[in-house]
């Protein structure tokens, strides 16, 4: 009794007990983020530095070339058309593909937001679907509906309908490009991202008042007054937020359109978007880590940026609930 | 009073439901033809994909020759055999050990996270965000690399197991600062009275976290698992990059397939029985834990 009042009163518990015990909860997850992200991120800036190739690491990794990889990566975006490709594309993949995602969620949300619940339910479901579905088997999906041949749906339908006479492969026939394979790949990606904003905007949407609804209701405010004048002002940090995250999202994934490029539905010069071509680089083409690590970088940088930001907007200081108190 | 309220809130919901409702499934139609087509397709002669549906019978065929592994023929009816159960197998052990390795950390970060006051851990709760959004590819060459130098002060023989082991911790790495977040957030809800009364009883810390607040974040336990596991499920990069081309898992199989085979030599309504299959955990997740999803399910996979 008189060790819990001193652990009570007098704060004489032992320190070490809080240290093993906080060690002991945070060591696995620590040691995980240590070795797999921290590490390497600054040896992936390192390899940056080396002319490392056909993961013979034990040869190059001593070597250090400087700034040549970075030299020769911008040599490539100004003289090679295959490279220049790949940053057209990134930027116009990107720039669409984002204005669907959150013009796309914030359209899913605000529908949803007005119809009777359990009608809506269905459609979020649904419509998050393509993001739990692995990425093989959606990809797999759009192999079906875009191929070239008349096994493809899209081709069915365009026959069916007298749009075209003999099918096509829209990703990779030159006549088509480099439209047609940037059409497949803002389709294909914008299916599974607008399910983001949908969620988002559509909790955002819930914890609105119900007050100020109803009170601009009685004042006879139109649908579209209450969409214009309450609610895109009230949920506009969610929109910057969602925008954001978006464009980090979409600057890194890259497996749906590894997989497109591979079964040659869509072009592998015109459908190649930065992070891919890193990808490409460093395991399945040339195999040059130092190129590739150069690129990945580059795309480190802008990632930690947007991610700052992100947090920034989050307002993380008031998600942080403090713990109550410590005994 | 209060419905009239709900009225006036709720103007035209109805004429609304029907409207938008139809717009939706208008919008909708895509998503539903292509996973229409991809299950109807498994279950038929030929691909659905045609427009004109006739001589379509429905059959078993696929699955049985999927499960035997005869998806690709060398000529007309003579099947290569591919040992599809193992690959399944190593699908589930990848998912698994992800699940496995995720949960554990996680719910022991969370809680320290969410009830314990150290020096950081405002900067570490800020920080797991940054790491969940960094770009995998940028750390994937670098994580390689370790991979490659670690695997050559190995014996040989053990290689293959290695490749596992590593390929698993890399994966279940990038689910871990999501992962803790979720369990934080389940960790918060628990009244703090509970926990004081033990620890006022002289419990300690981790006595508390297992006896008294585990049984009680049963429904995050469950949330991170199953979120792991359709994470190690799902994954196609670390297992093409890191497990040898002889040990597939249902991701690269499909993947190799449509990459080196040709077209006539490839029954596609059998891969179309293997891409059912492989979807068949996500099924199950949407019929059993659909209101789980939408709560958590932008905070574990990005896109």
């Amino acid at each position: 009794m008189a060790k819990k009042i001193n652990q009570l009163f007098f704060n004489k518990k032992p320190v070490s007990g809080k240290r093993t015990a906080l060690a002991l909860f945070l060591g696995p997850a620590l040691l995980i983020t240590i070795l797999f992200f921290v590490i390497p991120l600054f040896m992936t800036i390192y390899i940056s530095f080396t002319p490392t190739k056909n993961w013979n690491i034990q040869k190059y990794l001593g070597t250090f070339v400087g700034l040549q990889n970075y030299e020769r990566l911008f040599r490539l975006i100004t003289y090679d058309p295959d490279m220049r490709a790949v940053v057209i594309t990134t930027i116009v993949f990107i720039a669409i593909t984002l204005s669907i995602n959150v013009l796309g969620g914030l359209a899913l949300a605000l529908a949803t937001y007005f119809i009777e619940e359990r009608v809506s339910t269905t459609y979020q479901v649904l419509w998050l679907l393509p993001r739990m579905t692995p990425v093989a088997v959606y990809s797999l999906l759009w192999y079906y509906f875009f191929h070239g041949t008349k096994l493809g749906i899209l081709n069915n339908l365009l026959l069916a309908l007298g749009v075209i006479r003999e099918p096509i492969s829209l990703g990779t026939d030159p006549r088509y490009l480099p439209w047609g394979a940037w059409l497949i790949l803002i389709f294909v990606n914008g299916l599974v991202g607008v399910s983001f904003g949908m969620i988002i905007f559509y909790s955002a949407l819930k914890s609105i008042p119900r007050e100020l609804i109803i009170a601009s209701r009685v004042d006879g405010a139109s649908t579209l007054h209450l969409i214009r004048y309450i609610m895109l002002p009230l949920i506009k940090w969610h929109i910057v937020f969602v925008t954001v995250w978006q464009l980090l999202s979409l600057l890194t994934s890259y497996v749906h359109i590894l997989l497109l490029v591979e079964w040659r539905i869509v072009d592998s010069s015109w459908g190649q978007t930065w992070a891919l071509f890193t990808f490409r680089t460093a395991f399945m083409v040339v195999k040059d880590q130092g190129l590739a690590a150069a690129a990945a970088t580059i795309l480190s940088i802008i990632g930690i940026g947007l991610g700052l930001l992100a947090l920034k907007i989050l307002g993380y200081r008031e998600m942080i609930i403090e713990p109550k108190g410590d005994i | 009073m209060m419905v009239e309220m709900t009225d006036v809130e709720t103007i035209g919901r109805r004429k609304y439901t029907v409207i938008l409702g139809l717009a939706l499934l208008f919008a909708s139609l895509p998503l539903i033809m292509v996973y229409f087509v991809l299950i109807a397709s498994s279950f038929a002669n030929t691909m659905l994909t045609g427009a004109s549906l006739g001589g379509i019978k429905l059959t078993i065929e696929n699955w049985i020759l999927f499960f035997q592994g005869k998806l690709t023929t060398t000529a007309g009816k003579i099947y290569e055999t591919t040992d599809i159960l193992k690959y399944i197998l190593n699908t589930f052990i990848v998912a698994i050990g992800v699940a496995g390795i995720c949960t554990l950390t996680s719910t022991l970060a969370g809680y320290a996270f969410s009830r314990i006051k150290f020096i950081g851990r405002s900067f570490l709760m800020q920080f797991l965000i940054l790491l969940h959004a960094f770009p995998g590819v940028a750390l994937i060459i670098a994580v390689y690399s370790i991979y490659v130098y670690t695997k050559l002060s190995m014996p040989q023989s053990f290689w293959t197991a290695y490749a596992f082991i590593y390929v698993i911790i890399a994966r279940a790495a990038l689910e871990v600062p999501m992962s803790i977040w979720i369990m934080k957030g389940f960790f918060d809800k628990i009244p703090w009275e509970i926990e004081w009364s033990a620890i006022v009883d002289g419990a300690s810390r981790i006595r508390v976290w297992r006896e008294i607040m585990l049984p009680l974040v049963k429904p995050g336990i469950a949330a991170v698992a199953i979120f792991s596991f359709l994470a190690g499920w799902e994954d196609l990069i670390y297992v093409l990059v890191f497990l040898p081309p002889t040990e597939k898992t249902l991701a690269t199989y499909i993947e190799s397939l449509l990459a080196e085979g040709s077209l006539e030599f490839i029954h596609l309504p059998v891969v179309a029985a293997a891409g059912t299959f492989y979807l068949l955990p996500t099924i199950l997740f949407f019929i059993f834990a659909r209101r789980l999803m939408l709560q958590t399910a932008t905070g574990g996979i990005k896109a």
